[in-house]
């Protein structure tokens, strides 16, 4: 796999919702290397979970193109199955299924890939290793802790082997500390799978561990700095 | 024991989808609970209701067994039972010679309604058996007993020219605590049970059976009869003889085959039947009202959570199964709950009240139960089918966004 090749390619995208009163994407152009790690900053309604939304295949935009991985999402009709092979989502609240254990949770997204129960099983005991959680794997969530929680999720959104981890404020219910912990652990994990990693975030000093920065205003993308540039 | 580690866990990891759908509906297990609840006794009320008429319709098919007279005929105007003896003796042998006519046995059906008896059965634990219309007592000729449905008999048959022996439907018998060697009072007189015997036609059964011309000599019916039982040869037919019967003596004798008195048992039951459907009918309504609110609210409670199975790519097919299946483990949980109590139930009420338990033998036919299962089956689709369909048409971002 070729990591200059651009993995995500949007040019033009418009989005609007409330019958275009409210112009949620104003003609964004973005362009995304494979195996990079942006943060998208921005003010609050800048259109930067919208954007992480389109990219995700969880929306449609009205205007404009969008290729992920290679393929055209304003044409493809199949986004569940673009979902679920090439997008893998953390949450800021985690998300998790609270009846459901720990491993049972990371094995969710399996359930469309015709994966073997066994190597489910295999491959979320993997993930779940990765993250330091071997020992809970038979918990529920509502028994973790938070960080613990977001943990679980990571595993979960790695789980079907994306190409792209899109990550919506995941440090923003946590403390600094823990924060921390599942950045560096994101950030880890991103190499080591050789994962894109799309993260939307308010705080400066999350964004500044990506390699570059996206700032959204308005719609659109204002400015794009590398991280190193940022200060 | 598994703790939580990965070693010695693996039967317990492995997850499937139906695990995850049967787990779902108990995360709110009150609300489950209720939903159940409702469908159960619409459940209760198909499988007992069942149980009951299938067990009285079993007995009226006893009535038209092989063996058994086809045709019974009474004087004109006089009814069927307890009438006393209104025609002659004479009568049973004359019928055979219509054409047609195999044998006949001339009875003499009689009420017992003698102080000894009531007494004695109503002091039983029956509740009172016999107590407020008496015993039926039927005189028949010994080597006849086929022709009433009596084939086999525990114990022996009476002999004609006895004086004090009786022979006594199971029903009855259960219901005075009697059985083979006892004895009993009737009409101020002390009989001895020599057998005891079981048609399946519950009416039969709850009779007692003795000489005929015992009974006339005891009803001051000397000679006298109240019904002629006939059986047809084997390739004539019924309604053909029975009309002959008719022909021959004008406005004086009046026939019923064994055929139009199933009908007319029959058409008593299909009330029954159509009452229950209606009732059964009402209680699946309540349920699946129960259930489409149950599932509308899960629905509604996991409204992000449908959002996040969206986001990791579930189609919508398997969102509106997952839920579709989440209201059927609820109407099939329902079904084997529903099924238990209206068997232990109705078993329950038989044993003890066995005046009732003896006229109903319920019926354990495979169809009622499948009948039952069909009803919970379809409960469950239909009532799951709006919620399921909402669920998978929801939007991943406004699934994601709800609050």
């Amino acid at each position: 796999m070729n990591n200059n090749e651009n993995i995500i390619e949007i040019k033009g995208l418009k989005k609007s919702y409330d019958n275009g009163k409210i112009k949620a994407l104003n003609g964004m152009d973005l362009e995304v290397k494979r195996g990079e790690f942006i943060s998208i900053m921005g003010p609050s309604g800048s259109g930067k979970s919208s954007l992480l939304n389109m990219i995700g295949a969880l929306d449609r935009a009205d205007e404009g193109s969008i290729k992920v991985a290679g393929i055209d999402l304003m044409k493809t009709k199949k986004l569940y199955e673009f979902r679920s092979k090439e997008i893998g989502f953390v949450f800021q609240m985690h998300n998790l299924i609270p009846n459901l254990s720990v491993l049972e949770n990371v094995q969710i997204p399996m359930f469309e890939t015709k994966t073997s129960s066994k190597d489910m099983k295999k491959r979320a005991l993997e993930l779940l290793k990765a993250v330091n959680l071997e020992d809970k794997i038979n918990q529920k969530p509502t028994r973790l802790s938070g960080g613990e929680r977001q943990r679980v999720a990571i595993a979960r959104a790695l789980v079907n082997h994306p190409s792209i981890i899109l990550a919506d404020e995941p440090t923003g219910s946590l403390d600094s500390k823990t924060g921390e912990v599942i950045l560096n652990l994101l950030k880890d994990l991103h190499s080591k799978e050789n994962v894109t990693l799309v993260m939307v975030t308010h705080e400066p000093y999350v964004g500044k561990m990506a390699e570059r920065i996206v700032t959204v205003l308005d719609g659109k993308c204002q400015n794009i700095i590398q991280s190193s540039q940022a200060g | 024991m598994c703790i939580g580690t990965i070693k010695g866990c693996e039967k317990k990891l492995i997850m499937s989808f139906l695990s995850l759908v049967v787990k779902n509906p108990f995360r709110n297990k009150t609300r489950s609970a209720l939903a159940i609840v409702g469908i159960s006794i619409g459940i209760i009320v198909i499988v007992a209701l069942g149980m009951v008429t299938g067990g009285l319709e079993n007995s009226t098919q006893s009535t038209l067994k092989a063996g058994a007279a086809e045709i019974t005929v009474i004087q004109t105007g006089s009814s069927s039972f307890g009438s006393g003896g209104s025609l002659n003796e004479s009568l049973a042998a004359s019928l055979l010679n219509i054409s047609g006519v195999k044998d006949t046995a001339g009875i003499l059906r009689a009420t017992n309604t003698s102080t000894t008896v009531a007494t004695t059965t109503s002091n039983s634990s029956s509740g009172g058996f016999g107590a407020e219309g008496g015993v039926s007592v039927t005189g028949i000729d010994a080597n006849k007993l086929s022709l009433i449905g009596v084939d086999t008999i525990n114990g022996t048959a009476f002999t004609n020219t006895s004086t004090n022996q009786v022979i006594m439907g199971t029903t009855i018998a259960q219901s005075l605590n009697k059985t083979v060697g006892d004895t009993i009072d009737l009409y101020g007189k002390n009989f001895t049970i020599t057998g005891t015997y079981e048609t399946g036609n519950f009416i039969t059964d709850a009779g007692i059976m003795m000489p005929l011309s015992t009974l006339q000599n005891l009803t001051n019916n000397q000679n006298k009869i109240s019904d002629v039982l006939v059986k047809v040869t084997d390739n004539a037919n019924v309604t053909t003889v029975s009309q002959s019967i008719e022909n021959a003596y004008p406005n004086q004798l009046s026939t019923t085959t064994a055929a139009d008195e199933a009908n007319r048992i029959n058409q008593g039951l299909s009330f029954i039947n159509t009452a229950s459907w209606a009732i059964s009918l009402l209680a699946i309504f309540i349920g699946a009202v129960g259930v489409i609110n149950t599932m509308i609210m899960s629905v509604y409670e996991r409204t992000r959570e449908i959002g996040v199975l969206k986001a990791v790519g579930w189609r919508d097919r398997r969102i509106l199964g997952m839920i579709l299946g989440e209201s059927i483990v609820l109407t099939l949980l329902a079904f084997v709950i529903g099924t238990i109590v209206a068997v232990v139930g109705v078993e329950l009420i038989l044993t003890l009240s066995p005046s009732v338990g003896g006229i109903i033998k319920p019926s354990f036919a495979y169809d009622i139960f499948l009948r039952a299962f069909v009803v919970a089956f379809l409960v469950g689709v239909i009532g799951g089918l709006y919620p399921a369909y909402r669920a998978s048409r929801l939007s991943p971002t406004e699934a994601l966004r709800y609050e």
